[in-house]
């Protein structure tokens, strides 16, 4: 074998332990997806089995068209639907302007502000239930669309804004000011040039906020508390809750949720990579 | 077409003082270039012109109006951005008729503006592109289409060539130049670099630490540049500076160092006893130090020593060592001596510049 | 019908919040605008706290004289402001930043100096109807912050142990997520074939919603019919002298419920680092790498020169925001543990509070003991940040 067949081989050899590393972990990623797929497919008599294959023996969508017939599984989709969108418009537009504000001008206060959002995700987990629920009770909106959406709006902002400050440091400056001198007023340069270059960043605050609210239980679990409001995690946690039967149905309801979230996440995953590096690089 | 005038303007951050006390008329129809190097204000004075940044003392005048508190866009000017600043988000003609739709122009009248200005810079044919499809220089042409579009009173220029290569630099100087002849407009180009001021410019502003050095024609600041500094910045290669004192020796006044001693003629310096005793610095341009020739307008020989030769083309730069002082020739190309040899040399007398050590002003004629 | 009875509420929802938005930047833009003049700090005065009165009675249908006083008090906190501090400068940024951060002190701020109210009060099952009838609670000072340090929230487990368990958690699994992701990254920063692929493959953990995922694994953990433990038994059949040395199945969920929600939080995290780490190394010049080959560096060598300096600053903030999520998870052991009275033994500190608060029911209590975590994370974080302004100034 000469020299340079060595070398390829060798350059061969590299590329194919590669390729078998990442499908290794792929697989390992995938996998609990797709056993959820297969639990959902299974036969109502075969739920509990030591099968490991991916489409059981006798595959049927009964648990499919259980969960849809027998329960309120749509109802809660919508629901979480409504909530999330609501609060997501709402967040990333609150989120847009205030990053904005911290990424062109100076002003007192500015170092508190950024110090604020920082130091809001270290609260923990379950702290700021207690009084959101009095609140939200004060408010008269228990068991409410618009309960949910207040007690939600804020909970991606700080990130938000700091993803979308990060990105707004990187357009150049000279982009508003040749705005200003073409006739546009300060809000109007960012109506018209940044927002619209801005849709990368946007998008991914878009998709914190979105991801935040569709999986959130904890806030949901107190203030919502009639079948008919749920969203689709405490309905899931319903069917889990009561034993063998339900089980084929949560897989099939676990499917019908993630394909959605997942579908938006991958569309928008070529963003994520850039957005996510600008922003923590500046921030 | 306006006149502008900057009286006594002053800007300051915080306890930096960036502009300090200038003062410039620019008439109408006028191409000033103002020039300096780098954080010496001429980019702040020319964005507080475009009401970009505020005033911190002084008056800015466009067309005898004090424009100060005026937004940019009612200032009736335009500006090409060293960045270039397209909207990347639009295509070159939205680009370039964006300011017009913002002042909510009739169609037609856009179309007619927008067509003329890109047959007037060859744009044609890229209307349709995205700002990220285009070349450097195309982008530079958009940038300044987008300035001719609005039909500006004063159009401004940010160091605009500054993002070129070397080549195209010189392309778009020639057509910022044709550009003006043809437009008429009054002009305001910043530059760091002073062959564009001195190709471009009817009137030169050489600026240095927030100060206004020397306003004048190209001609005259560099035949006769005001102070050490305008005389350092102006001209290319730099020009050579000896320290030293004048003495009068009989009716001559002489110029006196460890390593020279140059006649001054009288034409140069009048009353030479006036002078004499004074600690000065004379410069030469390279191209007058006169290298192994003779001449009527030459001062009092001396010896050097080659130290590199740098051929250029048609020209020649020479190295010279001469005692313990480093100086530049420039000469006709070939010099056909190897480094190491000895040169004789002397300086055209008339063009030799005398300042005054101390204050740094001119002192010849 | 359902679904455009639902539209329009969403479309009502945003109209609502947007009038929101326009009457508070009205109220700031007023306040810019006349702050200095003489007749607007008493119209101010009687006006906006009897509006801001009436929007309360409207939502509550009540109107104690209590609320009154505060909407008066805050009005002039906020005329003293303008007049002392803001004076009508950098209208602009106030005015983008009020809602977010009106917002922010309603939805966050409030709700966090009423736990610190809470935390020097007694607010418990046994209190709580006293306090609804008649406001009022106990005030107890610092004992329940003495409680916090000398009791614990749980049966079996002391808080000592809980904050090192937490500890053990946090750096455990970002130590892996961070091994991980820089694995998966080197590995796909190679050119080759469905690199997109992978990259999608790669992400799901992190793109399916935590419930489904979390649960999931959690049925993968299942002694019986969990994946892992199929594949553990089916090995030991296989091959009897492994079963010999110990390999088969395992009660993951109740002999090892901390070591499974670690497994599973790793599993979950990686994707985040990973996408991170890529975005750095993409970031980086091939040239230097050309530079240490023509140096004649090893692979390793120039992993740790190279590769390892230039992502820092890349990775410096995504490991603050990891540690802080980690510490803050209370998604993977309340899913995978805390439901129905499950075990302690995988319990950290932010379940631990979760628990205290709504399975115990001592609000007081977990006050105190979610400010003291607060406390504790703040501090790692002020660390972690340090670390960063370091990288910062080396480059």
């Amino acid at each position: 074998m000469t020299e340079k067949e060595k070398r390829i081989l060798k350059r061969r050899l590299k590329f194919l332990l590669i390729h078998v590393a990442i499908v290794v972990a792929a697989a390992v990623c995938v996998y609990p997806l797709l056993r959820i797929f297969s639990v959902s497919l299974r036969p109502g008599d075969k739920l509990f089995s030591t099968d490991l294959s991916i489409i059981p023996p006798n595959a049927t969508f009964k648990a499919y068209s259980d969960l849809l017939k027998h329960t309120l599984f749509l109802r809660w989709m919508w629901n979480s639907l409504v909530i999330t969108l609501a609060t997501s418009v709402i967040g990333v537009s609150l989120a847009s302007t205030a990053a904005y504000a911290f990424s062109r001008f100076r002003f007192p206060g500015k170092k508190a502000g950024l110090i604020l959002l920082l130091s809001s995700q270290m609260i923990p987990a379950g702290m700021l239930i207690l009084p959101l629920f009095l609140m939200i009770m004060k408010l008269r909106l228990m068991n409410t669309y618009l309960g949910m959406i207040i007690a939600y709006s804020v909970s991606s902002l700080p990130f938000s804004i700091w993803i979308l400050k990060g990105y707004y440091d990187t357009i150049p400056r000279s982009l508003e000011e040749a705005a200003l001198v073409d006739g546009t007023s300060q809000v109007g340069a960012f109506w018209r040039i940044i927002l619209p270059l801005s849709t990368p960043a946007l998008s991914i605050a878009f998709l914190f906020n979105f991801t935040t609210a569709w999986n959130e239980y904890l806030v949901a679990r107190v203030v919502l508390f009639s079948s008919q409001q749920y969203t689709w995690t405490l309905g899931l946690f319903e069917l889990q809750g009561q034993y063998i039967t339900q089980w084929g149905m949560f897989a099939a309801g676990s499917m019908l949720v993630t394909i959605p979230v997942l579908a938006v996440f991958l569309y928008s995953s070529k963003w994520l990579i850039s957005g996510l590096t600008l922003g923590s690089v500046k921030g | 077409m306006a006149s502008v005038e900057f009286k006594g303007i002053v800007k300051r951050f915080k306890d930096n003082t960036v502009l300090n006390g200038v003062d410039v008329d620019i008439k109408d129809h006028e191409f000033v270039v103002i020039v300096g190097p780098s954080g010496c204000g001429k980019t702040t004075l020319l964005r507080m012109l475009a009401g970009l940044e505020e005033v911190t003392d002084g008056e800015i005048l466009i067309d005898a109006l004090r424009v100060n508190e005026l937004h940019p866009s009612k200032r009736q000017i335009a500006m090409v951005f060293q960045d270039y600043a397209l909207y990347p988000h639009m295509t070159v003609e939205e680009n370039m008729s964006f300011a017009l739709r913002l002042k909510r122009t009739g169609r037609s009248e856009i179309e007619a503006r927008v067509q003329e200005a890109a047959g007037i810079l060859q744009l044609q044919k890229l209307l349709k592109r995205m700002p990220k499809q285009l070349s450097g220089g195309q982008r530079q042409r958009v940038a300044i289409g987008r300035a001719i579009v609005r039909n500006p009173k004063v159009f401004l220029f940010d160091e605009p060539l500054s993002n070129l290569d070397a080549k195209l630099r010189e392309e778009m100087r020639v057509e910022i130049a044709k550009l003006y002849q043809r437009l008429n407009a009054t002009i305001i180009y910043v530059t760091h670099d002073q062959v564009e001021a001195m190709t471009l410019a009817g009137r030169i502003v050489v600026m240095n630490k927030g100060i206004v050095q020397q306003v004048g024609s190209p001609i005259e600041v560099y035949r006769k540049p005001a102070n050490l500094f305008v005389a350092g910045f102006i001209g290319s290669p730099t020009m050579n500076f000896f320290s030293g004192q004048l003495r009068s020796e009989g009716d001559r006044l002489l110029f006196v160092n460890e390593n020279m001693k140059l006649p001054i003629p009288s034409f140069l310096l009048h009353d030479g006893d006036r002078h004499a005793g004074r600690e000065v610095v004379v410069g030469v341009r390279p191209d007058d130090v006169l290298v192994g020739r003779d001449g009527a307008e030459c001062s009092g020989k001396m010896e050097a020593v080659l130290e590199v030769c740098e051929l250029l083309g048609h020209r020649e730069n020479l190295y010279l060592k001469l005692g313990g002082l480093r100086l530049l020739a420039t000469v006709e190309a070939f010099f056909d001596r190897s480094p190491g040899s000895a040169v004789t040399l002397c300086f055209n007398y008339r063009n030799m510049h005398v300042f005054d050590a101390a204050t740094e002003r001119r002192i010849s004629e | 019908m359902d679904i455009l009875r639902s539209v329009y509420q969403v479309a009502g929802f945003i109209v609502l919040i947007s009038l929101g938005v326009a009457v508070l930047e009205g109220y700031f833009y007023y306040h810019f605008k006349y702050y200095a003049r003489s007749w607007f700090f008493p119209a101010a005065l009687t006006v906006f706290p009897l509006l801001a009165l009436a929007g309360y009675y409207g939502v509550t249908w009540e109107h104690p004289l209590r609320v009154w006083a505060y909407f008066v008090a805050a009005e002039a906190l906020v005329c003293a402001a303008f007049r002392n501090i803001v004076k009508g400068r950098n209208t602009l940024p106030y005015l983008l930043l009020a809602p977010a951060f009106v917002g922010l002190a309603l939805l966050l701020v409030y709700p966090f100096m009423f736990e610190v109210y809470l935390s020097f009060h007694d607010l418990k099952l046994t209190t709580i109807m006293m306090w609804k009838n008649t406001g009022h609670i106990p005030f107890v000072g610092l004992r329940q912050y003495w409680n916090v340090f000398t009791t614990s929230p749980l049966s079996e487990v002391s808080f000592w142990a809980l904050v090192g368990r937490t500890l053990v958690w946090t750096f455990s699994n970002v130590f892996f997520h961070v091994l991980g992701g820089f694995a998966l990254a080197l590995l796909l920063n190679n050119s080759i074939r469905f690199k997109g692929v992978y990259r999608t493959l790669l992400v799901i953990p992190w793109a399916m919603p935590q419930v489904v995922a979390v649960l999931a694994m959690r049925g993968e953990f299942h002694a019986t019919n969990g994946f892992v433990n199929i594949v553990l038994g089916r090995i030991a059949a296989a091959f009897p002298f492994l079963a010999h040395l110990g390999v088969g199945p395992v009660q993951w969920l109740s002999d090892y419920p901390l070591l499974t929600c670690t497994i599973i939080n790793v599993w979950l995290g990686i994707p985040f680092m990973m996408v991170v780490i890529l975005g750095g190394l993409q970031s980086i010049s091939s040239s230097y790498y050309d530079a240490a080959d023509i140096d004649g560096a090893s692979y390793f060598q120039k992993l740790r020169y190279i590769t390892v300096p230039l992502i820092r600053p890349v990775l410096m903030p995504a490991l603050t925001l990891g540690t802080v999520w980690t510490f803050n998870n209370i998604n993977v052991i309340y899913l995978v543990t805390g439901q129905a009275g499950g075990t302690e033994q995988a319990d950290i500190l932010v379940s631990a509070l979760y628990k205290a608060a709504f399975t115990y029911n001592r609000y007081s209590y977990s006050a105190a003991f979610a400010i003291v975590v607060f406390a504790m994370l703040f501090f790692i974080s002020v660390f972690y940040l340090h670390g960063f302004d370091a990288a910062k100034d080396e480059r």
